[in-house]
């Protein structure tokens, strides 16, 4: 399994867009950008509706249980500061409440070979610093 | 169909030595292949009024110096101080293709006569993707924390997602690396010019971001290419038999900054530049004798044979297998060796191939009654651009 006790994450800077998104992290929430007018989540955040161009978006909290869409396998040790923990699977999820939005993260707490396409994830929460916390994945308990 | 069909031309092409390392300043390259598009060409340097290049080094943390690594337009004009330059242009948004297809739009629009367009790459010493800062900002901030760092691990991830939806299996890769570089021993430019590259060797190889392994990812070089546009007209008086351009396509699929993995979007991107490219040329990829696709990393080949309508979702490796890409086939595939065979130098090299073959003048690596010749120069999903050259101009 991998050690990730060693690596030095690049700590993500909020800003005005992503703010809420990292604010709601810190508090254990997933909280997405909701259209007003149409419903639909989208992530990451942007500056209107990629579905129907509407402007009214707010960030509504999303249930942290979703499915692998993608993943990659992590062997190259170029970035020095993930080398600890190679191989490491990088995950892209789709979480149930939010089609179409997908999220990054990595698969905690299991071999990486137990990353697949469609294998169900919940959310996990990886404290960074006393600033920001970081949304992560470990494999769903029994639904 | 398009009314300019055929009415523009490559006629001269250009190559530096390509190299692992920067022995000579970028500017050397980059001026070599100019100077010997030129004079493939039978033109004397004086008669270049027009120049469009797209300056980028695609390595992360690392300075942009002009002249060292990349070449402005401005760089170029210095060493060659043209007495009658008319038009210039560096592109941002739609890498090299979308410089060919600017100075194509010159030429018709009589804006100048003799257009020339480079592509230079350096290679910078150290790591490749240099991740200087221990902040996340922009788009990384939902990426860079969880190890995606280059391009590689974006295109790895839809790649995966391909395999596992489609039920198929990256060793079957093997046929298009193994076949490439088999190609790329007719080109005596390329980095990977003598050296054989196994079906073993391609199985071997150590995983770089599963799925992809070394062999899938294009080597990072020092080089650069060139080529002469101009009117079909002028381009007949020239001494190379004229490559005519029957149609060209952008891709015209958009998506957020930070939004990776999504397959959807290499495809959508892919269809869209190739409808254009289809409808204007009047040609469908039942009609195409021989196709460059952009190879920066292996899978790129799958989504555009794909997305271009070369085969159907999920068949691609299949497609390529039973001798189909090689250059007897039904469809001789990047035969030039790709920038899996050449290294990276993006996609004018594909544009170049495109049109030697379609002039009849690839040497050894000919393929035999070429006349309609397809060129897919990027990536579908970011850059895409799409190209159709011809022998006969009807
Ligand atoms: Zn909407």
């Amino acid at each position: 399994m991998s050690d990730w006790s060693k690596v030095t994450r690049p700590i993500p800077v909020p800003n005005e867009w992503t703010k809420p998104f990292w604010d709601a992290a810190k508090r254990g929430i997933v909280e997405l950008q909701r259209c007003q007018s149409c419903g639909h989540f989208q992530h990451p955040p942007y500056a209107t509706c990629t579905r129907c161009v509407a402007t009214d978006l707010r960030f509504e909290p999303v249930r942290g249980i979703g499915t692998i869409y993608a993943y990659t396998i992590m062997y190259h040790t170029g970035d020095k500061r993930f080398a600890a923990a190679v191989p490491y699977a990088s995950i892209i999820v789709e979480l149930d409440d939010a089609p179409g939005a997908l999220m990054a993260g990595n698969l905690l707490d299991a071999e990486y070979t137990e990353a697949k396409v469609g294998r169900r994830v919940e959310i996990v929460f990886e404290k960074l610093n006393d600033d920001v916390t970081l949304p992560q994945f470990r494999l769903a308990s029994a639904e | 169909m398009w009314e300019n069909r055929c009415k523009v031309a490559v006629s001269g092409v250009g190559f530096s030595k390509v190299s692992r390392t920067a022995d000579v300043p970028l500017a050397v390259h980059a001026l070599t292949a100019v100077k010997e598009a030129v004079a493939d060409s039978g033109l004397a340097m004086s008669d270049i009024d027009g120049l469009a290049t797209y300056p980028e080094l695609p390595a992360t943390g690392h300075a942009e110096v002009d002249g060292i690594s990349v070449v402005s337009v401005n760089c170029m004009m210095a060493m060659l101080k043209l007495p009658d330059l008319a038009w210039h242009i560096q592109v941002g948004t739609v890498n090299i293709g979308g410089a060919v297809q600017q100075a194509v739009n010159a030429l018709l629009a009589g804006m100048c006569n003799y257009a020339v367009v480079w592509r230079a790459m350096h290679n910078p010493r150290g790591t490749y993707q240099n991740l200087p800062s221990g902040m996340a900002a922009g788009a990384t901030q939902f990426t860079a924390p969880y190890g995606f760092g280059g391009p590689g691990q974006g295109m790895a991830v839809a790649y995966t997602r391909w395999l596992e939806r489609h039920n198929q299996n990256r060793e079957k890769m093997a046929t298009l690396a193994v076949t490439q570089r088999r190609h790329t021993q007719h080109n005596p430019h390329a980095y990977f010019y003598g050296t054989e590259l196994s079906r073993e060797d391609y199985l071997a190889s150590r995983m770089v971001a599963y799925p992809f392994c070394l062999f899938d990812c294009d080597i990072p070089v020092q080089g650069a290419v060139a080529i002469v546009l101009t009117t079909a007209d002028r381009a007949c008086d020239l001494k190379p038999t004229p490559a005519y351009l029957a149609g060209y396509g952008q891709r015209l699929h958009f998506e957020v900054a930070g939004r990776i993995g999504s397959l959807a979007d290499y495809m959508e991107g892919g269809r869209s530049s190739a409808k254009l490219t289809w409808e204007r040329s009047g040609f469908g990829p039942k009609d195409v004798d021989v196709a460059q696709i952009y190879d920066g990393f292996s899978a790129s080949v799958i989504y555009g044979l794909e997305s271009y309508g070369f085969c159907g979702e999920g068949e691609a490796l299949d497609f390529i297998q039973d001798g189909r890409i090689e250059l007897d086939g039904e469809l001789p595939l990047n035969t030039f060796g790709g920038s899996l065979g050449t290294g990276r130098i993006h996609g004018l090299w594909h544009i170049i191939e495109g049109a030697l073959q379609a002039s009849g003048r690839a040497g050894s690596r000919q393929v035999k009654d070429a006349n309609v010749s397809f060129v897919g120069a990027s990536a579908p999903i970011v850059t895409g651009t799409t190209f159709i050259f011809v022998r006969e101009p009807y």
